[in-house]
C-alpha cells in the first residue's frame, strides 16, 4: 500500500518537477477568483465558466508541457516557431473574420486569435537574435531587431487591431529594453512617436479608434453613446467601494449596465463586487507574478531565456495596466483581456504557455555556485 | 558571426540585465501602485458620488395606477365597476416610423381607422419615450396573437389595465355618467401627479366626483435594467384606491320609469321627500356609455349628435323649460303666505281673465270658465284664472319672491356639474334679456308657470317633496354614501341644511289638499292617474307651450305637427299623506300632462310603494351588458 502511494507520489513530483510552484500558485488563485468573477458576471450561469475551466485545463496543459522542454531546445526551434506564427496571421487578412476586422480565423471548433501567437513567438524571435549578437545591442542589431518586431505588427495593425498590435511590439520591445538599449533609443522613439502621431491620427487610425481617444479625453461629452461604457464601468468601481457589495451583488453588472462584463470589463465587475480590497489582493496577484517571472529570469542560465522570461513577465504586466486603467478611464479604451480573469480563450492558453517557458527556464536553472 | 559571439561578455550582459530587471521590476511596482491608488480614489474618495449615480441607474419610479371606485345602487348593486383588459402601447422612440410597422400590425391586431387616426395625432405632441394607447380593450385572441408575433415590433407592448363597465350603460347614462380616455386639456387640469391615469370622468357622476373616484397613484421603485426593463420591486409607495360610491338611485325604480316612458322624451326625477335623496333620475332618449370609455367611433358619435332628440342631452340638469301648471301648487302656498289669500278664499272663473282696461283675453282651459273655485278647487281642476289674479295682485317683485323661496332660479344641490339654474321671471331677468319693460300681462301668465320661466325637473320635484315633507326644501343629492376602500365601512354624506318654504303647516295642509282632489277629486284634472291605486296620490298636473308666442295658450296641442306639441307635466308625491316618493315628469311634445306625465308617476308609485314593475320586465338584473363577467373587487391596481 505504501509502495503504491509512494509510487504515486514519486509520479506526480517527476511529473510537476518542472512547474514552479510559487508561480502556479499565484496563477491558480487569479484563476478562481477569474472563475468566481465569471460565474457572478455571467449572471450565476455555470456553462460560461465550465468553458472557461476547459480552457484554463488547455492552457495548463500547454503550460505544464512548455515547462519540460530544454530552452536550448526551445531556442533552436525559435525562428521556426516565429516563422510558422506568421503564417496564419497573414492568411487572417483573407479569411478572417470579425467585428471591426478580421481578427479571428474560424478552425469549426473554434475560434483562433492568430495575433495571440505572436505574443509568445516574437519576444522569443528577437531574444534567440538577440542572443547571437553582442551587448548591449549596437545600431545594426537594434534595426534588424525593430524589422522582426515591425514585420507582425504591423501586419495586426493591419486587421486592424490596434491593442494586439500594440501589446505584441512592446513585447518584442521589452526584450530590446533588456537586453540593454542604450537609453537614447527610448528617447528617440518616444520623439518619432509624438512626430507620427499627427499623420497617424488623419491617416492610419479608424474612426472607431478616434473616437475612443476622444472619448478619454472627455468621457462626459457623450455619456449615452462612446462615452457610455466608461462612465458605467466608473460607476461598477467606484459603487464597491472599499468591501465591495457582494458576491452577485453587483447591480451594474446584473442590470447589463457593464457593457462587455464577461470579458473586457470583467475587472469592473470584479471592483463592483468586491471593491477596492478585492482589487489590491488581485493586483498583488498580478505583481507576484510579473516579480517571480523576472526573480526566473535574472536567475536564468543563458542571455536567451533570461530575455524570454523577463519579458512575458513584463508583458502580462502591460496587459494588467493597460485594462485596468482603461475601465476605470485612466487610459484610452484599447480592447486588451484582463490576465486570466477575462472570458477568452485564445488569450488564457497563449498567456499559460508563455508562462510555461518561464516555468522551463526555471526548470532548467544552473545550480547554485555555478 | 564566431568573431561576434566571442565578444560576448555573459557576466557584464546578465549584470545588465539585472539591473535593467530591478529597474522594470519598480516600473511595475509604480505602475499598480498608481492603478490602486487611481481605483482607490473612485471606490473610497468618490464612492459616495458613484453609489448614488448606481442607484440612480437601477432605479427607476414606476407609476401605480389604482382601481377606479365602484358605483353602487341604493340596495348595494353595482351600477359602474371595473374589468381586467389589455391595451397595446406604442413607445414611438423604439417602435420607429409607424408606416413600418403599422401595416403588418393591422393584420395582427384589427384597428379601426380612427384608432390610427388618434394614436398618430396623439403622437405628434407626445415626446417619443413615452408610451402611447394605440388600441384599448383588446381580445384575448388579439392578445395571444400579437404575443407570438411580439418579437417582431420592438417598443410596443400589451399593457393590463382596469377597463371602466356600465352594467347598464344607457339606463344610468345622464346619472353616472362616463370617464373617457385623458386628453391634453385633462392633463393640465389634472395637474403632473395624476399623470399616470388614462382615463378621467368626462360627465355624470364620474366627472363630478373624479377625485373621490379615481384615488391617488402610488409608486413603484422598481429595479431596471440597461433596456428599462423592469427586474424587480424594491420598495413601493401603495395607491390609494379611489373611493366607492353608493347612490341613494333604486336600480328596479330606475328601471320601472324608463319603462313606463316607452317611446315618449322627456325626463323624469324621484326623490325621497324627507331627505332630498333623488332615487331615480331618467332623461330619454340615452345612449350606451360604453361606447365612450374607449373613445367612441366616429360612425357611433355621428349618429348620436344628429339625432334630433338629442340623446346625449341631459335633460333634468342641462334642460328645463317653463313648468306651466305644476307652479301652482306654489304660486297657491305665494298666495296663503302672503296673506293676499284664505284658502277658502273664492275666485270666479268666466272662461276668460281680463287686465282691467286691457283687451286681451287670457283663458281658462274650459271655455265656460270653473265658476267660483277656493284655492283646493283651483288646483284640483286646474283653474288659470285664480291664479291670473292672484299673480296680478301679487305683482311680478313679490311673486319672484316666493318664487326663489321654493328654490325655483337656484341650482338644487345636485351632485352633477353644470346644473342649469333656470328663470323665475322677474323685473332682473327681462331687464338683462331685454330693453323693454315689464308689463302686467307678463305676471299674468307668470302665474300659470308660463312666460319667462324656466324650470328643470329638479326643481319641480324639490319644490314638490317640500310640499309633501311639510316644508323642507332639501338640496338634492345622488350620492348617499362613500367608503375609502373595499374595507372600510360606508360613510353617510353629510346631510346639508334644507330651508323652510313656509312657516304655516295649514297653509301646506290646504295646497295638499288640493293636490290630492287633482288626483282623486271629482273634477280632478288627473282623476284616472289615481284610479285602483291602494294608496292615496297627491299631484298636480300642468302642460306648456312650447311655442309660447304663438297661437292662442288653450288651442288643442294635439292639433298640432308632432314636434310642436306641447309639453306635458306631471308632479305628485305619495302615498299622500305620509309620503316616502315625490316625482316630476316631464314629457317633450307630449301634449297634456294629465294623460301622458301622470301614468309615468303612476308607474314610480306602484314600483315603489307596491313593488310593482312594468309588464314586461323582470326584476333579475339581466339587462346588464356582459353580465357573465365577474365584477372586479375595487382594490386591485391597474398593473400588477
Amino acid at each position: 500500500m505504501t509502495i503504491i502511494l509512494r509510487w504515486l507520489l514519486d509520479l506526480l513530483v517527476r511529473f510537476t518537477r518542472t512547474l514552479d510552484l510559487p508561480l502556479l500558485g499565484a496563477l491558480l488563485a487569479l484563476m478562481v477568483i477569474g472563475l468566481a468573477v465569471l460565474y457572478s458576471a455571467g449572471g450565476q450561469s455555470t456553462s460560461l465558466v465550465f468553458a472557461q475551466g476547459a480552457r484554463f485545463a488547455v492552457g495548463l496543459a500547454a503550460m505544464w508541457g512548455l515547462s519540460r522542454l530544454p530552452p536550448n531546445q526551445l531556442r533552436n526551434w525559435t525562428p521556426w516557431i516565429y516563422g510558422a506564427s506568421l503564417v496564419p496571421l497573414l492568411a487572417v487578412l483573407f479569411i478572417g473574420e470579425g467585428r471591426h476586422g478580421a481578427h479571428w480565423i474560424n478552425l469549426g471548433v473554434f475560434y483562433f486569435q492568430p495575433s495571440e501567437l505572436l505574443k509568445l513567438s516574437l519576444p522569443m524571435m528577437v531574444a534567440w537574435y538577440l542572443n547571437r549578437q553582442a551587448l548591449p545591442p549596437r545600431f545594426s542589431t537594434v534595426l534588424i531587431a525593430a524589422v522582426l518586431i515591425g514585420a507582425p505588427t504591423a501586419l495586426i495593425l493591419l486587421q486592424p487591431d490596434f491593442g494586439t498590435a500594440m501589446l505584441v511590439g512592446i513585447s518584442g520591445a521589452f526584450v530590446l529594453y533588456l537586453a540593454g538599449l542604450p537609453w537614447w533609443w527610448f528617447g528617440a522613439a518616444l520623439g518619432a512617436v509624438a512626430a507620427a502621431a499627427p499623420a497617424a491620427w488623419f491617416w492610419l487610425l479608424r474612426p472607431y479608434q478616434k473616437d475612443r481617444i476622444l472619448t478619454f479625453l472627455d468621457p462626459e461629452s457623450d455619456p449615452l453613446g462612446a462615452g457610455w461604457n466608461i462612465i458605467q464601468s466608473k460607476i461598477a468601481i467606484g459603487g464597491g467601494g472599499m468591501t465591495g457589495k457582494g458576491w452577485g451583488d453587483g447591480t451594474q453588472a446584473h442590470l447589463n449596465y457593464i457593457p462587455e462584463h464577461t470579458t473586457d470589463f470583467i475587472f469592473a465587475v470584479l471592483s463592483e463586487e468586491f471593491g477596492w480590497v478585492g482589487v489590491v489582493v488581485t493586483l498583488a496577484l498580478y505583481l507576484f507574478v510579473v516579480g517571480r517571472c523576472l526573480w526566473i529570469a535574472a536567475a536564468a542560465r543563458d542571455g536567451f531565456s533570461r530575455l524570454v522570461s523577463g519579458a512575458l513577465g513584463l508583458a502580462f504586466c502591460v496587459y494588467v495596466i493597460v485594462n485596468g486603467g482603461m475601465i476605470a478611464g485612466m487610459l484610452p479604451v484599447v480592447g486588451v483581456p484582463m490576465p486570466l480573469l477575462s472570458y477568452g480563450g485564445t488569450a488564457a492558453v497563449s498567456l499559460l504557455a508563455g508562462l510555461g517557458v518561464v516555468m522551463a527556464v526555471r526548470a532548467h536553472r544552473p545550480v547554485h555556485g555555478h | 558571426m564566431r568573431t561576434r559571439r566571442l565578444l560576448k561578455n555573459s557576466a557584464a550582459e546578465a549584470e545588465q540585465f539585472r539591473r535593467r530587471a530591478a529597474l522594470a521590476f519598480l516600473g511595475v511596482v509604480v505602475a499598480l501602485a498608481g492603478l490602486a491608488f487611481w481605483y482607490f480614489r473612485l471606490q473610497v474618495w468618490q464612492h459616495e458620488d458613484y453609489v448614488t449615480r448606481s442607484e440612480q441607474n437601477r432605479i427607476k419610479l414606476r407609476p401605480v395606477v389604482p382601481g377606479r371606485g365602484l358605483i353602487y345602487d341604493r340596495e348595494g348593486r353595482i351600477l359602474a365597476d371595473n374589468v381586467p383588459a389589455f391595451r397595446l402601447e406604442v413607445t414611438p422612440n423604439e417602435a420607429g416610423d409607424p408606416e413600418r410597422w403599422l401595416p403588418s400590425l393591422a393584420r395582427v391586431v384589427e384597428l379601426s381607422p380612427e384608432e390610427i387616426e388618434t394614436f398618430l395625432e396623439t403622437r405628434r405632441v407626445t415626446p417619443g419615450f413615452k408610451p402611447i394607447p394605440l388600441k384599448m380593450r383588446i381580445e384575448p385572441d388579439e392578445v395571444s396573437r400579437f404575443a407570438v408575433d411580439q418579437w417582431r415590433y420592438p417598443g410596443i407592448e400589451i399593457v393590463p389595465y382596469l377597463n371602466r363597465r356600465y352594467l347598464h350603460g344607457p339606463l344610468f347614462a345622464h346619472v353616472v355618467g362616463y370617464v373617457g380616455r385623458v386628453d391634453a386639456q385633462d392633463v393640465e387640469t389634472m395637474g403632473e401627479g395624476n399623470a399616470a391615469f388614462s382615463h378621467t370622468g368626462k360627465t355624470g357622476l364620474e366627472r363630478s366626483y373624479e377625485e373621490a373616484l379615481r384615488g391617488q397613484v402610488g409608486y413603484e421603485k422598481v429595479e431596471t435594467n440597461v433596456d428599462g426593463r423592469p427586474m424587480g420591486v424594491v420598495g413601493r409607495v401603495p395607491a390609494v384606491p379611489g373611493a366607492d360610491l353608493r347612490l341613494s338611485i333604486d336600480l328596479d325604480l330606475q328601471r320601472a320609469m324608463v319603462a313606463a316612458f316607452g317611446e315618449k322624451e322627456g325626463s323624469a326625477v324621484a326623490v325621497d321627500p324627507r331627505t332630498g335623496q333623488v332615487l331615480a333620475m331618467v332623461s330619454l332618449p340615452s345612449y350606451d356609455t360604453n361606447l365612450f370609455v374607449n373613445g367612441i367611433s366616429h360612425a357611433d358619435y355621428n349618429a348620436l349628435t344628429e339625432n334630433p332628440s338629442r340623446p346625449l342631452f341631459n335633460r333634468n340638469v342641462l334642460g328645463g323649460g317653463p313648468p306651466g301648471s305644476t307652479v301652482k301648487p306654489m304660486v297657491g302656498l305665494a298666495g296663503l303666505d302672503s296673506g293676499l289669500r284664505d284658502a277658502d278664499d273664492t275666485t270666479l272663473s268666466t272662461g276668460e281673465f281680463r287686465i282691467p282696461g286691457q283687451a286681451r283675453g287670457y283663458r281658462d282651459s274650459h271655455r265656460g270658465g270653473h265658476g267660483m273655485v277656493d284655492l283646493r278647487e283651483s288646483i284640483a281642476q286646474s283653474v288659470n284664472t285664480y291664479y291670473y289674479k292672484l299673480a296680478l295682485e301679487m305683482g311680478i317683485d313679490a311673486f319672484a319672491g316666493y318664487m326663489a323661496r321654493y328654490g325655483f332660479g337656484e341650482r338644487t344641490g345636485i351632485d352633477l356639474a353644470g346644473e342649469n339654474a333656470g328663470v323665475v321671471p322677474s323685473r332682473d331677468y327681462k331687464r338683462s334679456i331685454s330693453t323693454e319693460p315689464w308689463y302686467p300681462g307678463e305676471t299674468v301668465i307668470s302665474g300659470i308657470g308660463q312666460g319667462y320661466w324656466v324650470a328643470t325637473a329638479l326643481q319641480l320635484v324639490r319644490a314638490t317633496a317640500a310640499i309633501a315633507n311639510g316644508g323642507d326644501l332639501h338640496p338634492l343629492r345622488l350620492v348617499e354614501a362613500r367608503r375609502d376602500g373595499y374595507q372600510a365601512p360606508w360613510q353617510p354624506l353629510p346631510q346639508r341644511t334644507a330651508s323652510r318654504i313656509t312657516d304655516n303647516p295649514e297653509h301646506l295642509r290646504a295646497v295638499h289638499e288640493g293636490m290630492v282632489a287633482t288626483v282623486h277629486g271629482p273634477r280632478g284634472t288627473a282623476r284616472a292617474t289615481g284610479a285602483g291605486a291602494p294608496y292615496k296620490i297627491a299631484g298636480k298636473t300642468g302642460t306648456s307651450q312650447r311655442s309660447s308666442r304663438k297661437g292662442n295658450i288653450s288651442s288643442d296641442p294635439r292639433s298640432l305637427p308632432y314636434h310642436l306639441r306641447h309639453t306635458g307635466l306631471f308632479v305628485g308625491y305619495a302615498p299622500a299623506e305620509a309620503p316616502t316618493i315625490a316625482v316630476a315628469v316631464v314629457i317633450e311634445h307630449g301634449g297634456y300632462g294629465g294623460t301622458a306625465a301622470a301614468p309615468i308617476a303612476r308607474a314610480a308609485f306602484d314600483a315603489w310603494l307596491l313593488g310593482k314593475m312594468p309588464e314586461g320586465m323582470d326584476d333579475t338584473g339581466a339587462d346588464a351588458e356582459g353580465a357573465g363577467e365577474a365584477p372586479a373587487a375595487s382594490a386591485p391596481e391597474a398593473t400588477p
